[in-house]
């Protein structure tokens, strides 16, 4: 104790003390430490370090730590105090100012907040799976008609088991059914629901949260089902925590299932969307046509031990069908590829064999455009700021006799945008809780802020910082240039530099409003030319009904009474909706084809009346006829006659899945997938009309009634029958609601951006007509009229809308050039359409303009030229 | 609660400086609030406190002399100023007036 060094406490945290401690306290207070210290020391020295540190720590906190409000000299408080006090004073000066100001920030803060949710709950699509990154799933290419390429994720069972039993590399593999629809029954309770049968792994892959039950075992027997919570509570009430595992449920009618686990609902931000889950084996047993490598079946999704394996897994694993399939009759000429799981959601769309974008389009395109609306706001900020500055040339003249620096006013300027936007950031942040129930039921996602995640508040943080900066910076360099006895006499001269400069923003602000109407433009006429042009059939008044596995046995009944209905002209049963078609083989054969090479070709089973229900035009030779035996006779379209390469495709002789037929006739192609695809080729037989899945039905008149007398017809042969529809041209319509949805958006933020700019272009032109009040005074004196005013006001701004509309121009049309190259069959982008888009914002700028235009040149030249 | 409010820590701790008079200085009233109150109290929490009763007025406080076991530093002690008696006076006077007020029957627990 009495060597003063060996009682000394730590130097670290003395130092950190010091550091912030009030001067006035440091010394009793590091007194008292170190008579603590040394008290706490004769009992534990390490102990004794710790909470010495753990006292400094806790003496961290206002009261203690140096007061850094007045006369420091280090940071000029006082004056950052006066600079907020003389921003709130201007802002409530001119009001309107202010006004107009906010209402752009706020606009487009909000605006580009909203776009920036969606865009984070699109990216954030699957990833919430631990290690979710090293997941992989197989694709399959299949190589179509010789040139394309076709890519599904249904795979041949054989390749699962191939990578479990002979690929080191692999730590687990998944299999995954595609959606199941199951019908559920316990007591009088029934419903159908989706779901999935999957490999045991399934939960050793895949985060999903299991409530009940033993994710590990719970799916190890074949005849135990795991449902979802919202299915639990369905059938086990508020007590289902307690009931459902151990109970069971009917399934399919024929069988009973044990619960044994319940697991979390799926949310919303999963790609794997289901309600139950059933073990695997038990699909693979009552459908043995799985073990065949020819046969797509479930999804595989897999992880390896070690990450940099990937490329020698995906090397060996590429031609196993190839190899395994050899020989057999429906093999095709398919590779197995590799894309990482998560990015599956964003990266969808294969173009031959190869990912071709997909949803990550349009978050780009959303991400651009919050981009362009939230740098129009800032425009205006400094377009406004600018202009106005004359207003403050007084205040900074005088601050400058008074000694500021230049850099202190250039701080104060950007400190009152940073404040102004923080502000704005308040009010969006409000304006968002209000507008995303709307927005989410637009879009179907359940958007929130969430307040919990760190990035909510650097995103919150960051776009204040660099809207406020970015929108003040200009007005902060040219403030404090202004000479210091013009500025005091408040002759301050915008200089021309400024004024190009304010010109510039309006243009480039215009442009890119411009450029986003022609944009949506391009996309609306798109839109329009995908669901008006001719698809080789008529898909208006065309009903598909669908059948169950009984109806398709007793089709010729079915087909008789629907027939004998008013309103109905005609009826035909078949194997899909023909503008969704999705039965294909590569096992068909003809004359003359190459036997090395296999091509993968739609099959459309129906009846002979497919062609007169669906209007599709026979070109060459002849339709079914009911007078003739023609079930090993086929309809081919256009493609396939190509394909097969015949001069006169009638009569020649072609095969499929083992069936001998000949060629009677050849139809016009019609479209068998969205736009985004090429036409396929087809076959067509009215083999197995038994086989079928829905009933085509056109209808002359009332629709309605038609589906009424249906349902009771199809009820009544067949008991287990539940009726489910959909008009052709409809069903079509939905493969473009992603596009639907995005043009919708857009258009609400093309109409945004419009309104941001002609904020700016109003506050520019009160300032203008300000400025040269006088001259309009004078003019008036000398007997100018009020239209020759307007017009001499506006010529200006005439100017640079022209401009903008020549810069948006090249910039429109190589992006939706791009955009449209995206599609099989598009639309062409013509002249018009700029110039309609140009001619809309030169008309909305024209009004914005001349309505302030038009006020100044009203006023009584008394009034502006009294002061001379 | 009067014109001047100070929390209940605050109290404590002014009053432990009148108990310990001649004698107050932080460690020692840091070690007298634990003893009396069975309550751990930091540093930073007593030092806080004793730095904003003295700004109101309500204490005072004077150097007293350094030794080796501080470092050199000295002792800062403190002392209640008559404005911080007449403060306890009146938060003890404020707590008399509400406990006399309660009726007889709000306490009286036999039968509750």
């Amino acid at each position: 104790m009495s060597n003063s060094s060996e009682i000394s406490p730590p130097r670290l945290p003395t130092r950190f003390l010091r550091w912030f401690c009030n001067p006035q306290l440091i010394e009793d207070v590091e007194g008292d430490l170190s008579e603590l210290y040394a008290e706490r020391r004769s009992k534990s020295p390490v102990g004794a370090k710790f909470r010495y540190l753990l006292d400094v720590m806790l003496l961290f906190r206002p009261g203690i730590i140096k007061n850094i409000e007045l006369k420091n000299g280090l940071i000029h408080t006082a004056m950052i105090k006066n600079y907020l006090k003389i921003a709130l004073r201007n802002a409530l000066r001119y009001k309107g100012f202010t006004a107009l100001n906010l209402l752009g920030l706020i606009v487009g803060i909000t605006t580009s907040s909203i776009i920036f949710l969606w865009v984070h709950d699109e990216v954030s699509m699957d990833k919430f799976h631990t290690d979710g990154d090293k997941i992989y799933q197989m694709f399959r290419n299949m190589k179509q008609s010789g040139k394309e390429t076709r890519t599904t994720w249904t795979i041949p069972k054989p390749a699962a088991d191939l990578m479990r039993d002979e690929y080191p590399e692999v730590d687990r593999v998944v299999q995954v059914s595609w959606p199941i629809e199951m019908r559920f029954e316990k007591g009088d309770d029934k419903s159908d629901e989706v779901g999935y049968f999957v490999t045991s792994s399934f939960f050793s892959m895949f985060s999903f949260e299991v409530l009940e039950g033993d994710k590990n075992t719970a799916l190890d027997d074949i005849s135990s089902i795991m449902i979802s919570r919202s299915v639990a509570e369905k059938y086990f009430g508020s007590q289902w925590k307690d009931e459902a595992v151990g109970n069971t449920l009917k399934i399919d009618n024929d069988r009973e299932a044990i619960v044994t686990g319940v697991f979390e609902n799926t949310g919303s931000n999963s790609t794997l969307q289901f309600d139950w889950l059933v073990n695997a084996e038990s699909f693979f047993k009552e459908n043995q046509w799985v073990d065949d490598w020819g046969n797509g079946s479930f999804r595989i999704y897999f992880n390896l031990h070690e990450e940099s394996k990937v490329p020698v897994v995906a090397d060996r694993i590429r031609d196993a069908i190839k190899i395994y399939a050899a020989g057999l009759d429906n093999a095709g000429d398919e590779e197995l590829v590799l894309h990482k799981f998560q990015d599956y959601y964003l990266y969808s769309n294969f173009s031959n064999g190869v990912v071709d974008g997909g949803r990550i389009g349009y978050v780009k395109i959303l991400s651009v455009v919050a981009l362009l609306i939230l740098i129009i706001a800032c425009i205006n900020f400094t377009n406004l700021a600018t202009a106005r500055s004359s207003r403050r040339s007084k205040e900074v003249g005088l601050r400058k006799v008074m000694g500021a620096y230049k850099s202190s006013i250039g701080t104060q300027f950007l400190l009152e945008s940073v404040l102004l936007s923080a502000c704005a950031m308040v009010v969006s942040i409000i304006l968002t809780y209000l507008l995303l129930p709307s927005f989410n039921q637009m879009v179907d996602k359940t958007l929130t802020i969430d307040y919990s995640l760190p990035i909510t508040w650097m995103y919150i943080i960051g776009i204040v910082l660099v809207v406020g900066l970015l929108s003040g910076s200009y007005p902060a360099m040219l403030l404090p240039r202004f000479n210091i006895i013009s500025s005091l006499k408040g002759m301050v001269k915008q200089t021309s530099g400024s004024a190009l400069m304010r010109k510039g923003l309006v243009v480039f602000q215009f442009a890119i409003s411009t450029f986003l109407i022609i944009g949506i433009s391009v996309v609306y006429k798109q839109l329009d030319y995908v669901l008006n042009k001719d698809l080789g059939l008529n898909k208006e008044n065309l009903i598909a009904v669908d059948l169950n596995y009984e109806l398709g046995e007793r089709w010729e009944t079915v087909k008789e009474e629907v027939n004998k209905l008013p309103n109905v002209t005609a009826v035909s049963v078949a194997s899909g909706n023909p503008l969704a078609s999705n039965r294909s083989t590569s096992s068909t054969n003809w004359e003359g084809k190459d036997p090395n090479v296999d091509y993968e070709i739609n099959i459309m089973l129906t009846d002979k009346s497919f062609v007169e229900t669906t209007e599709v035009e026979v070109i060459r030779g002849r339709d079914f006829s009911d007078d003739l035996a023609d079930s090993t006779s086929f309809l081919i379209n256009e493609v396939a006659a190509e394909l097969m390469g015949f001069d006169d495709p009638i009569d020649k002789r072609v095969s499929f899945w083992g069936i001998d037929g000949r060629v009677i006739g050849v139809i016009r192609n019609y479209h068998m997938q969205d736009m985004y695809e090429s036409i396929s080729p087809l076959i067509i037989s009215c083999i197995a009309p038994s086989r079928s899945d829905v009933a085509l039905i056109r209808v002359d008149g009332n629709p309605a009634e038609v589906l009424e007398q249906t349902e009771q017809i199809l009820t009544s042969l067949s008991s287990s029958y539940e009726f489910d529809y959909n008009f052709v041209d409809q069903a079509y319509a939905e493969n473009y609601n992603t596009e639907f949805l995005i043009s919708n958006l857009v258009k609400i933020f093309v109409v945004i951006s419009i309104f941001l700019s002609c904020l700016g272009l109003f506050g520019l032109s009160a300032f203008t007509a300000e400025q040269r009040s006088k001259e309009i005074g004078v003019r008036k004196v000398h007997g100018a009229s009020v239209k020759h005013l307007v017009l001499l006001l506006s010529k200006d701004y005439s100017v640079l809308m022209i401009f903008s509309f020549i810069l948006a121009i090249p910039f429109g049309y190589y992006y939706a050039q791009q955009w449209l190259d995206g599609f099989e069959f598009r639309t062409s982008v013509s002249i018009g359409l700029f110039i309609v888009a140009g001619l809309i914002t030169f008309m909305v700028g024209a009004i914005t303009v001349s309505f302030k235009s038009y006020q100044a040149a009203r006023v009584n030249p008394v009034k502006t030229l009294k002061d001379e | 609660m009067g014109k001047y409010s100070i929390g209940e820590f605050e109290e404590v701790v002014m009053l432990t400086v009148a108990i310990l008079y001649d004698d107050a200085y932080g460690i020692s009233i840091k070690e007298e609030i634990e003893k009396r109150l069975e309550r751990k109290v930091s540093v930073g929490a007593m030092r806080t406190a004793l730095n904003r009763l003295e700004k109101k007025g309500f204490l005072d406080s004077e150097f007293g002399e350094a030794t080796a076991v501080r470092g050199g530093k000295r002792k800062r002690y403190f002392k209640v100023t008559p404005l911080g008696k007449k403060v306890l006076e009146q938060v003890m006077e404020t707590r008399k007036q509400l406990w006399d007020s309660i009726p007889s029957v709000a306490f009286d627990f036999k039968f509750a």
